[in-house]
């Protein structure tokens, strides 16, 4: 299984692939994958990359993507040919109207690309005061109400809640519900 | 940094940093020493992390630069202590003297160095190869391909280093270090041999005379390790063959022999081999000239600089650099390496940016990659826009850090290295002054580093003269590289380790500056004031002058005050004023409004930005309005 998490730096897109790796290290599975850290971090375009299995770069090449996690719209698209044909995308998206676009549409549907959508700006205001720090664990949660990492919601939770930090425990398991439920329901 | 994750089989998932760091810590080293710099800067820290739970008796520090890292682990090891320096590749430059010099002596205990080098490059002004480095002072390099084999090679360094006397360079890219994988755990070995210096000024000291006798020591110690590589290091340096007839061979050193393989098997090729090089200096030739024979083509895959295919008596059989077939620059991504081999197997070009119809979406969407920024709330922000406000026509020397990125603020002149902002101030001055002209200058420094390399050339500036202003951006810690402590935080990495703060303002006095001011940062009214008294300090009085602009750091997550802003529409007149000079990604610009507007994903409601707008369209929203 092969994964690309983009996002902007500061919107703690590293969580991800820690869940991923834990989970996998428990499986007994091999893992490999590659951060950004450093200058590119300050608020530009971010990328990591993750591989399940039997790899030995830790990049993934453009168009073997199994999964393209996205917690902003505009990287989502701008990272879309990593994703292999039939690839799922998970994306957070703040602004539909802009992602209106037919040239957009005829990738993805030529592509087979299933996407999976979730306004997570707007659910963490109504249900997280707007603290914007829980996207990640939104995404993660959103990602598995996808059903299409192979991974069940009791070992993502059990994995969020051991790499929380104690005060964030019960927050995390409320977002990462929000984020399954919000696929799940298709918002 | 990762929290270690135990299993019964003692695997962890780790940062290719926190593996190397392991490997240390597990080797028994006893002194270890660093200044950070991506891709690096995770190292020590984990040594620091690892050392406490292991309970290691080692010293772990940062150094105030990495001539003195380097140093300080050199000088341990002639006591015979296992020591370690840690930098990334343009550390390297910093420490050369020592470097360079020490790699003539016998050591005694095992000396690593660390050096990580950036391809790409994704955080330098360079990309620097260091294996060259290595190459030039003459010490054998372990170039690691995996998080695993780079913990591995920190033993197998440590014992060569111990073997020949010599310095042992590991260079890890940043696909290593920045590479998270499962990785094996050890437990702490012993302490090799005891720590006893002995005077021996023959052996210690770098006379000339020694020299004599150290250079083709050195030349010696390289033909015995070359031959060490090409017998004993099976494990680093091996063949995957071809299943079938061979049409190609590829000869790769570190993270390159990764990516070709997941490429080869993704293709199902059955014939292509591949020599894959751990020790890519001194080469271990015969084993490479005997591959080259066996092959009717052979492609070379290293980064960043042709190391390996240099060191060969002849290169223009092979595919390289030499004849422009890996390029020259950048770094070797997995669709740059799958476009070489397409081309040499004559296979369609695979197209790594994707089908015509995304290019189109993203053209149609104005979608570009976004580049590295400020963070809404730093506080350099608000010391630019002082800077700038008070002299719009100064030149604006800048240094190394988060705070280079005030060129989107355009507030950044000229960088080069660590500590030239203060250097190029007084060559900014004198050339004006040696026309005849005069212009304003105000240089911009970190708090780190200016400790690092900015105090030299504040010493110089008093000594001869020099007007010009320097702004100490002091955001109380090293921040571009992750929140290091420096001296000017004083916090040390072992627990229990008290260390002391030392005082910028104090360090710039006793430098001889006669004007030193400290400001918080965020007060753009006063920074404006002082930037302006400053100048005229320095212009009367031909000397530097210095203001501390003092604010914590945004990832340190400060308590202060919430200043909710927001943009009055009625009175934006859409000059993109704000856009242009402030530039905070929580203040954005409607193009089709033609208005300025708070971005609440990003807003951390610092209220600078207040203080920003000339037409007092930026407001605090009113205790109603909330």
């Amino acid at each position: 299984m092969q994964y690309v998490i983009v996002g902007i730096g500061g919107q703690g897109i590293l969580f991800a692939s820690k869940v991923l790796g834990k989970i996998a290290l428990e499986r007994g599975e091999s893992v490999i994958g590659s951060e950004v850290h450093g200058m590119a971090q300050r608020g530009g375009s971010v990328i990591s990359h993750f591989k399940v299995g039997d790899y030995r770069s830790p990049l993934v090449m453009a168009g073997e993507a199994d999964i393209l996690l996205a917690f902003d719209q505009s990287e989502a698209v701008r990272n879309l040919h990593f994703l292999k044909k039939k690839g799922s995308l998970v994306v957070n998206v703040h602004d539909r109207k802009a992602l209106e676009n037919a040239s957009l549409a005829g990738l993805v549907r030529d592509r087979e690309i299933n996407v999976h959508s979730l306004e997570g700006y707007a659910l963490l205001k109504e249900h997280m005061g707007g603290n914007f720090l829980f996207l990640n664990v939104l995404l993660i949660g959103a990602m598995c109400g996808a059903g299409i990492s192979g991974l069940s919601f009791a070992e993502v939770s059990r994995a969020v809640k051991e790499l929380s930090p104690p005060k964030f425990q019960d927050a995390n398991m409320k977002v990462l519900a929000l984020g399954a439920e919000a696929i799940c329901s298709g918002r | 940094m990762t929290e270690v994750s135990r299993t019964v089989s003692t695997k962890a998932i780790l940062l290719g940093n926190e593996a190397i760091a392991r490997g240390i810590v597990e080797a028994g080293c006893l002194v270890a020493s660093a200044y950070p710099g991506t891709p690096s800067s995770e190292i020590l820290p984990a040594v620091a992390k690892f050392a406490d739970e292991l309970g290691s008796p080692m010293a772990v520090e940062w150094g105030v630069n990495e001539k003195v890292a380097f140093e300080v682990a050199a000088a341990a090891s002639f006591t015979g202590a296992r020591s370690c320096a840690v930098m990334k590749q343009v550390g390297l430059n910093v420490a050369a003297d020592p470097f360079m010099s020490a790699a003539h002596f016998q050591l005694k205990g095992g000396m690593l160095l660390v050096v990580a080098d950036d391809p790409g490059p994704h955080s330098s002004q360079t990309e620097q190869d260091s294996r060259y480095f290595a190459m030039f002072a003459k010490v054998p390099c372990f170039d690691p391909c995996s998080a695993a084999e780079a913990k591995e090679m920190v033993f197998d360094a440590f014992d060569l280093s111990e073997r020949f006397g010599i310095i042992t360079m590991l260079r890890p890219s940043v696909r290593v270090d920045h590479c998270r994988q499962d990785v094996e755990l050890g437990e702490l070995r012993p302490p090799k041999g005891q720590v006893k210096f002995e005077k021996e000024p023959s052996r210690w000291v770098c006379l000339p005379a020694s020299v004599k006798v150290n250079h083709p020591r050195l030349n010696a110690k390289v033909e015995e390790i070359r031959a060490a590589f090409e017998t004993e290091f099976g494990k680093y340096n091996y063949e995957v063959p071809s299943r079938e007839k061979s049409v190609l061979g590829i000869v790769a050193s570190g993270v390159c022999f990764s990516v070709v393989s997941d490429i080869l098997k993704e293709w199902g090729r059955e014939d292509v081999a591949v020599l894959k090089i751990g020790t890519p200096h001194p080469l271990p030739v015969k084993m490479v000239t005997d591959f080259i024979s066996r092959h009717p083509k052979v492609l070379f895959l290293e980064e960043t600089y042709p190391v390996m295919e240099m060191q060969l008596p002849d290169r223009t059989g092979i595919l390289g650099r030499w004849n422009g077939v890996v390029p020259g620059a950048g770094e070797l991504l997995p669709e740059v390496i799958a476009g070489i081999l397409a081309k040499i197997l004559g296979m369609d070009q695979p197209s790594g940016e994707g089908s015509s119809l995304l290019r189109e979406a993203l053209e149609d969407l104005k979608i570009t990659p976004r580049k590295p920024m400020l963070c809404p709330g730093c506080p350099h922000r608000a010391s630019y826009f002082s800077i700038r406000q008070a002299l719009p026509n100064a030149v604006n020397p800048s240094d190394i850090g988060c705070y280079t990125l005030g060129v989107n603020q355009k507030a950044v002149d000229a960088v080069v290295d660590m500590g030239a902002s203060v250097t190029m101030g007084s060559g900014f001055f004198l050339a004006h002054k040696a026309a005849g002209t005069e212009r304003p200058i105000v240089s911009t420094i970190g708090d780190s580093t200016f400790f690092h390399m900015g105090i030299p050339g504040l010493v110089s500036a008093v000594y001869n003269r020099h007007a010009f202003v320097l702004g100490i951006l002091d955001n109380s810690t090293t921040a571009m590289t992750g929140g290091q402590a420096n001296p000017a935080v004083g916090d040390k990495l072992r627990k229990g380790d008290e260390g002391r703060k030392v005082d910028i303002e104090a360090v710039c006095r006793g430098c001889g500056v006669t004007f030193v001011r400290t400001i918080e940062a965020y007060d753009v009214a006063a920074g404006k004031e002082a930037v302006k008294e400053a100048w005229e300090h320095a212009q009367s009085r031909s000397e530097p002058a210095v203001i501390i602009f003092r604010h914590p750091c945004m990832l340190l997550r400060p308590q202060q005050p919430v200043v909710q802003v927001k943009v009055d529409p009625e009175k934006c007149i859409g000059c993109k004023f704000c856009i242009n000079f402030f530039n905070c990604p929580g203040l954005v610009f409607d193009e089709t409004r033609s208005k300025a507007y708070i971005d609440e994903r990003f807003c951390v409601s610092c209220g600078v930005c207040i203080s920003v707008c000339p037409h007092g369209a930026i407001a605090e929203v009113s205790e109603e309005g909330k």
